[in-house]
């Protein structure tokens, strides 16, 4: 379906190189990792107790994730107590085939779709299309990819690739309408477009931010409306959840509700979020209006045994904010696409190869600097890099002999083509302060990483990391 | 073994020398600080609404929210109002020119796809925030807070809370019949999808407008 779909996660370099070389790609990428960490670093202005919100947060999480299968428990009982239909999906296929049937059950053949993570994790468009009911992406960023036939390169905004031109160019070509390069028109058709859609879907298909464990409530969180009107205006309503978006209490989500959007977009709060608790049938005399069935399907897909993994555990904390790939070096470079799975970033570089296997994704633990500014940034704490270097040792470990050797020399050669990039655009003082940081991890990074010795005695570090590191040091690093 | 089980059976494999889970910490929630009075409340919310584009009116009475309603309507070119079930929408809507065009909360579902203005009121309103919080149990408010072009919501004054915190803790979804629907709207539906160029009104309302009404 997609027309990159041949990128894959080990293809790191080749892709990185790539990505390099599109001048519309790392300029879009520059454009939007330096927007949202700036608005980032604004937001956190206005909460004072935003190292205690990050504590408690990562304390609710991993406090959770050891006891998963009792909150995994009693969230799925208390969500059929009110209403909803619970199903429990071991791998991908297995929750495609549950969505598929569902379709199939209720006759569904217009289905429109909220953004989600975990439903692009499981290729459901993909495994929809093959059954004939291909979903109608509506987020407007997910909508404009899905009609290129691309795949996202930024998990807040997935069609930041692509410039106003080129969106009026694909809505000309695929909805033969009159060209317009002005974002308020492109977003107007796109509104009257995906009206339609709504109107008509039989189903609609969204993921979960949080569930609730005592309430049986999931919570969905957006800006354009397309959720709500996804988990609304169809008669059928099913929601993919990650097994580990479980959180105990109800009043823990005002914890997650003030961290989320800050770190993600630097919105206080994003304009809706909707807490769903059963499906919305009415009461007698009184009509509901929302679906009348809600489904929910719980995600397994690797996750289990990252919960049970002591050492990697806290991968499963994240809350998919964004905020480390606005502050990582490499991803503000290379973009999204030369990761080559669905989640990119620092996030994407210790989760894929947990969940599609170190054997599809080893190059991605070692496509970080190590500069530690994804872990400052993120609001559930997560220690990225120990968990970076716990993987490249996996790596190393398990791999059949010689192939270690070869994987680091590829490594060697992309990363001096990054540092060779980075010295000649105009933000290569942040990429020589994470550099400069980098020295406290020495000891460490030298037996990984050869060249990175190199790096850390150049002459022209001291002078370059004089400027300040922009996008950590503000929240006082973790 | 069913999936349901699988899945419990990999989460239980703890290594038998894992150490216990950490303690689960006590709630915290700004509902717990000390509240500032009324009027700092209203600025404040006032304050964050204006930097998303909506405006808050304080008004005095039932009157005069009608008169503001039917001005804001014609403001906006609107001739159609869907409106939720709530009391207070009820006293608002009684007072509108009869030349509006009225769409009850169970109005056919094409009609109100074509609804101008929704009407609404809310259970809460969060200052800090600049949120509404809607309750499907308490007010049938999930169309006609979406469909339309223009939302308009006539909130009481006296549930205008602090923070987000005061809103939850009022919330008890616990104890709230099976069904329930809570949503939260802070300011216009809005995008920066095409190239960070913010857009409002991509799918939701392109405006929200907020009159407190003294009660
Ligand atoms: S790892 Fe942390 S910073 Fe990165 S997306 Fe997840 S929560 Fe956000």
């Amino acid at each position: 379906m997609s027309g990159h779909s041949h990128r894959t996660p080990d293809g790191f370099a080749a892709q990185a190189r790539e990505a390099l070389g599109d001048r519309t790609l790392t300029q879009a990428m520059r454009r939007v990792t330096d927007l949202f960490a700036e608005r980032r670093a604004a937001a956190l202005e206005t909460v004072p107790d935003w190292q205690e919100l990050r504590q408690q947060a990562r304390a609710i999480k991993l406090h959770t994730l050891a006891r998963l299968d009792h909150y995994l428990a009693q969230f799925a009982g208390a969500a059929a107590k009110n209403g909803a239909i619970v199903h429990w999906a071991e791998d991908a296929a297995a929750a495609c085939r549950i969505v598929g049937e569902l379709a199939q059950v209720h006759r569904a053949t217009r289905l429109v779709k909220s953004k989600s993570m975990a439903t692009e994790e499981i290729h459901l468009n993909a495994a929809l299309a093959a059954a004939g009911t291909e979903p109608v992406e509506t987020d407007l960023g997910e909508w404009i990819i899905q009609l290129a036939g691309e795949m996202p390169s930024h998990i807040i905004v997935p069609a930041i690739h692509k410039t106003r031109q080129q969106i009026s160019e694909l809505f000309v070509d695929k909805l033969g309408v009159a060209p317009s390069d002005e974002p308020t028109v492109l977003a107007a058709e796109a509104r009257e477009r995906l009206r339609q859609h709504f109107a008509e879907a039989d189903m609609g298909i969204s993921g979960v931010n949080f569930g609730v464990a005592e309430t049986g409530t999931i919570l969905v969180l957006e800006n354009e409306g397309n959720a709500r009107m996804t988990t609304t205006l169809p008669k059928v309503h099913v929601a993919v959840m990650g097994i580990e978006k479980v959180i105990p209490r109800f009043a823990d989500l005002e914890v997650f509700l003030r961290l989320l959007p800050r770190s993600g977009t630097g919105q206080h709060l994003t304009s809706y979020q909707s807490l769903l608790t059963g499906p919305d049938v009415g009461v007698p005399g009184r009509a509901g209006q929302g679906p009348r069935e809600l489904h929910l399907v719980l995600l397994d897909n690797g996750r289990a045994n990252i919960a049970v993994d002591e050492t990697m555990r806290e991968t499963l904390a994240c809350i998919r904010c964004g905020a480390c790939l606005n502050a990582c070096p490499v991803y503000q470079s290379v973009g999204g696409h030369a990761y080559g799975a669905v989640y990119p970033g620092p996030i994407g570089a210790i989760l894929t190869p947990q969940l599609q296997g170190m054997h599809q994704a080893a190059a991605l633990p070692f496509a970080s600097s190590l500069c530690g500014a994804c872990k400052d940034v993120c609001p559930v704490q997560i220690d990225i890099p120990s968990l970076l270097l716990e993987l490249r040792k996996r790596a190393v470990e398990g791999e059949a002999p010689g192939a270690a050797p070869a994987k680091r020399a590829a490594f060697e050669a992309l990363t001096w083509k990054l540092w060779a990039w980075f010295v000649r655009s105009p933000g290569r003082y942040r990429f020589a302060a994470a550099m400069a940081r980098l020295g406290d991890k020495l000891p460490l990074v030298k037996r990984l990483l050869p060249p990175m010795r190199a790096w850390a005695s150049s002459r022209a570090l001291p002078r370059l990391a004089k400027r300040p590191f922009r996008a950590g040091h503000k929240d006082g690093g973790s | 073994m069913s999936a349901r089980e699988t899945i419990l059976a990999r989460l239980r494999q703890r290594a038998p020398d894992a150490p216990p889970p950490p303690p689960l910490p006590p709630v915290r929630s700004t509902a717990l600080l000390e509240q500032p009075p009324f009027a700092s409340r209203l600025a404040a919310f006032t304050a964050i609404l204006a930097k998303l584009g909506t405006t808050v009116e304080h008004v005095a009475d039932v009157a005069t929210a009608a008169r503001r309603t039917t001005e804001l309507l014609a403001e906006h070119g609107a001739r159609s109002l869907a409106s939720s079930d709530h009391a207070l929408v009820a006293a608002v809507t009684a007072q509108l020119p009869t030349d509006i065009e009225r769409l009850a909360h169970d109005a056919p579902r094409d009609d109100l796809l074509r609804a101008e203005a929704g009407l609404s009121s809310a259970q809460w309103a969060v200052a800090e925030t600049g949120t509404l919080v809607l309750v499907s149990a308490d007010e049938r408010h999930r169309l006609c807070t979406l469909l339309p072009d223009l939302h308009i919501a006539v909130v009481p004054a006296s549930r205008l809370v602090a923070t987000l915190g005061c809103a939850f803790a009022r919330l008890q979804p616990d104890a709230a019949p099976a069904g329930q629907t809570i949503t939260f709207v802070t300011g216009p539906s809005r995008t920066a999808d095409i190239e960070l160029t913010l857009v409002v009104g991509v799918h939701g309302p392109k405006a929200l407008r907020v009159l407190v009404i003294d009660d």
